[in-house]
């Protein structure tokens, strides 16, 4: 049973949202699942971008890193492959994940980091108030689209799967406790494990009730270990909650292990050694 | 011929004949065999074709350049004689392959062809020993124990069977050719043979230097000439418990190893004028996050894909203002091989104790080159640990707390009473974000004037008078080793004369360099650039008038091109 509860992992800081922003409901569900895993505040690490989302570490009383537009994941894997002990989420919006930090994104996915990726999508762009992101509609009028969106969106969970994602899974920031429960099979989950977490921008790009009105869950006769079913599932869109891809596979942190394993233990004298002029190896191959 | 204290040998020719690697195994041999040497090569970006030059000087005595004249060219084309034929010396000979090159009328009573082709294909049945015939014929004419080469050869074609043989065949055969050459350099024997020495690049420094100081973790992109860091360490660091990883671009590689430092780890990248662009807003978060990190620049021609594979040292100003808003760095420029170690040592010490982002700046000449150096003293190695948050209560608190030394406790995840948010957005001393004035100006002034004792501590590499009254030479980097040649040389002539070297340039250390230039007569500041990029600075920073001595046609100064500046007035 876990001995921490919600508003243990409430910081002092207030969010900033705007009322009614979908990533309250994120957030509620991240103190939950937290608290249900019962994790060490002083051993998870939150990590982020920027955005509206990306200030999400400030209102966590964990360790946290708010990093630049676009790089979470690589900083979130540093933490993580310089201490494996410790529990490591990152999270950011659309934008943050697709745009500017999309090149990170199938490197992360197909090196299975171990950590959890949370994406809170509202196929807008809300702290720069309003333009076009990479998840935003075909012919979806912005400021910065005033004729219509000319791009078709990216479709992230397609992206993770094909790029090697080991969990991917969708949920709504309005439908919490299902939120939880996903964000706590994710941390759980070993290796890369990405959330498409569907935020709403009540503000720039209010899709709240119309994606109330879609969301369905995922088939209980989906097969989260098939590949090619959780593709063909992502790619048809829509807006199916749950798990759509599981799969075992070692981690980045344990495949590192190996490599530690694998290497004769060495120190600065022998390595010194092996540049001496007179017994040195050749040179440019380590001794 | 008497026996000479030094040898200059260069060998030119096609990239992918195999002159880089004949110019690594005379080194390593003549290094066995107890000589100094120094070593400058440069090569075309192409991994096949291109004009390829190997250079390296040999002495019995420590030696600080490679070398203006050449005493002996070896050339494998006609491209290696029509590209190096101004660089022999007045007396230099020449040994040219018989099939490739025509040599000139006025030099052929100093020429000699050697059948590099003809015996490497007699003897191996291809071209691919014709290095090795041309390592021969230079072992004969500097008169070089070929025992030690044999070792190497057998050593490193142990893998393949009948290469090395047919590799020491074709050096033996190599050796009889220009018969009357034969011993037409002698060398002054090593005095005492120690066997403290190493022979080590630029780069091998720096990742060995990187180990001594506990780097723990090492991500990094491949780049020239940089990517010898990323692979060395890729073998040596797991070996004492650290990562090392290539990541998917050079932002990535930066932002990881910010990621493993918040962790409580030492971390570094390495990279070169390109990637270093690219980590430019990181940088800018580093320091305003306050998290230590080293970050080496080997410099090659630039801007942009520039001259991969040759010198320059223009990334000065962009090591020490790059990126927007002003955040603090500190920016280091180890001054020989040597040096390399000690100075990767110097900046994770600088990166630790400051909490900043330390960018190391080296070049492709010393990054690249091979030296033989002394082997660091490792037991007088002084490592220093961040201020962290351990031992203090959680209601105390706070990470970026004002302190007398303007640097702050660092929480290390895991440490129970350290949680914060590292942030590049402007915060409070908790970490908080905020924008009002106060704050602003009191991180600013924290942040950046936690550096400024580093102005009088900071480590600098000096010689000849610590005031010269008649030439004051002021540098920084790769010029320190031909500078302190011509130093030597000048005041045997009865001058006045010092060099003066920062290292560290950010913080710059405004009044020892005052102090060092306050009575000389000429102040001369020499760089590999265009625009003159410390003189520039060290204008903004002091007093001093000054003639600023900048080149850059991507190759290293020599010490005769140091004093040739000594003789003229250098107008600037």
């Amino acid at each position: 049973m876990s001995t921490r509860t919600p508003n243990d992992f409430k910081s002092e800081l207030k969010p900033i949202w705007c009322p009614g922003c979908g990533d309250f409901g994120v957030l509620a569900s991240l103190y939950r699942s937290m608290a249900h895993l019962d994790l060490d505040p002083s051993k998870t690490v939150i990590v982020s971008g920027i955005g509206c989302s990306s200030r999400l570490p400030h209102f966590s009383s964990t360790y946290g890193v708010h990093t630049l537009h676009g790089r979470p994941l690589p900083v979130a894997m540093g933490v993580k492959l310089a201490n494996p002990d410790l529990t490591v989420i990152a999270v950011g919006g659309d934008g943050d994940g697709f745009a500017i930090g999309a090149g990170h994104f199938p490197h992360a996915a197909r090196r299975n980091v171990d950590i959890t990726y949370l994406v809170m999508d509202n196929e807008i762009y809300g702290l720069t108030k309003g333009q076009a992101s990479p998840t935003s509609l075909f012919e979806q009028k912005a400021p910065s689209t005033p004729f219509g969106n000319p791009e078709d969106p990216l479709n992230p969970l397609a992206f993770a799967i094909a790029s090697g994602a080991s969990f991917v899974a969708r949920g709504a920031s309005f439908n919490t406790k299902a939120l939880t429960e996903l964000i706590t099979q994710a941390v759980e989950h070993k290796g890369f494990s990405y959330i498409d977490a569907m935020s709403p921008c009540v503000v720039f790009n209010n899709t709240q009730e119309s994606w109330k009105e879609k969301v369905t869950d995922v088939a209980p006769d989906h097969d989260v270990t098939d590949r090619v079913q959780a593709f063909d599932l992502a790619l048809r869109g829509g807006f199916a909650l749950g798990i759509l891809y599981r799969q075992e596979r070692t981690t980045q942190t344990e495949r590192y292990q190996t490599i530690l394993g694998k290497a004769k233990p060495s120190d600065l004298d022998v390595m010194l050694d092996g540049f001496s002029a007179r017994k040195g190896a050749a040179i440019g191959k380590p001794a | 011929m008497s026996a000479r204290h030094s040898v200059v040998v260069r060998l030119a020719g096609e990239s992918g004949e195999g002159v880089i690697s004949s110019g690594d195994i005379l080194t390593q041999a003549a290094a066995r065999g107890g000589y100094y040497t120094q070593t400058f090569r440069t090569f075309p970006a192409e991994i096949k074709g291109g004009p390829c030059m190997y250079q390296f000087r040999l002495s019995d005595e420590p030696i600080w350049s490679h070398g203006q004249d050449v005493d002996l060219l070896v050339c494998f084309n006609q491209e290696a004689w029509d590209l190096n034929w101004d660089s022999l010396g007045p007396e230099g000979v020449i040994l040219y392959d018989i099939t490739e090159v025509v040599i000139p009328d006025d030099y052929l009573h100093r020429a000699r062809p050697v059948r590099m082709e003809a015996l490497a294909k007699e003897i191996g049945g291809s071209l691919r020993a014709k290095n090795m015939v041309a390592v021969g014929a230079v072992t004969g004419v500097i008169e070089f124990d070929t025992a030690p080469i044999e070792e190497l050869v057998l050593r490193r074609y142990a893998h393949k069977e009948g290469v090395a043989d047919a590799n020491i065949a074709a050096l033996h055969a190599g050796a009889d050719e220009a018969a009357d050459l034969k011993g037409r350099y002698p060398l002054v024997p090593p005095v005492e043979v120690e066997d403290d020495r190493m022979l080590i690049s630029g780069n091998q420094a720096i990742a060995i230097g990187a180990i001594a100081a506990g780097v723990k973790y090492f991500a990094g992109y491949p780049i020239t000439p940089a990517s010898d860091i990323l692979e060395w360490l890729s073998v040596r660091l797991p070996q004492v418990g650290g990562l090392t990883i290539q990541c998917e671009d050079e932002i990535a590689s930066l932002a990881s190893v910010l990621g493993a430092s918040y962790a409580g780890a030492k971390a570094m990248t390495a990279s070169s004028g390109p990637g270093i662009s690219l980590m430019s807003e990181l940088i800018g978060y580093a320091g305003t996050a306050e998290i230590p990190c080293v970050i080496v620049d080997a410099q090659r021609g630039g801007p942009s894909t520039g001259l991969p594979t040759k010198t320059e040292q223009s990334d000065l100003n962009h090591a020490l203002y790059g990126g927007h808003g002003e955040a603090p760095r500190v920016v280091i420029a180890p001054v020989s091989v040597e040096d390399c170690f000690y100075a990767t040592i110097d900046a994770f010490n600088y990166a630790e104790e400051y909490q900043v982002p330390v960018l190391l700046l080296t070049d492709q000449g010393l990054a690249t080159r091979l030296e033989v150096i002394h082997r660091p003293e490792t037991d007088e190695i002084e490592l220093v640990q961040r201020k962290t948050s351990a031992g203090m209560a959680r209601e105390d608190y706070k990470r970026y707390e004002y302190t007398p030394d303007s640097i702050s406790p660092m929480g290390i995840p895991g440490e129970p009473n350290g949680m914060y948010v590292a942030t590049g957005i402007e915060h409070n001393e908790y970490g908080h974000p905020g924008y009002t004035p106060e704050i602003h100006l009191g991180m600013q002034a924290k942040r950046l004037g936690k550096l400024e004792p580093l102005r009088e501590v900071s480590r600098v590499a000096t010689h000849g008078e610590a005031q010269p009254e008649d030439v004051a030479f002021i540098g920084f980097g790769s010029t320190f080793g031909p500078v302190r040649e011509a130093v030597d040389r000048l005041r045997e002539r009865g001058l006045s004369v010092g060099a003066f070297y920062p290292r560290v340039l950010g913080p710059f250390p405004v009044s020892r360099v005052e102090h060092f230039a306050a009575r000389a007569t000429r102040v001369i500041v020499p760089e590999v650039n265009y625009t003159g990029q410390l003189a520039r600075l060290i204008r903004a920073e002091t007093g001093i008038e000054l003639e600023s001595v900048a080149k850059c046609d991507g190759l290293p100064f020599t010490a005769e091109a140091i004093m040739d500046l000594v003789a003229q007035e250098v107008t600037a």
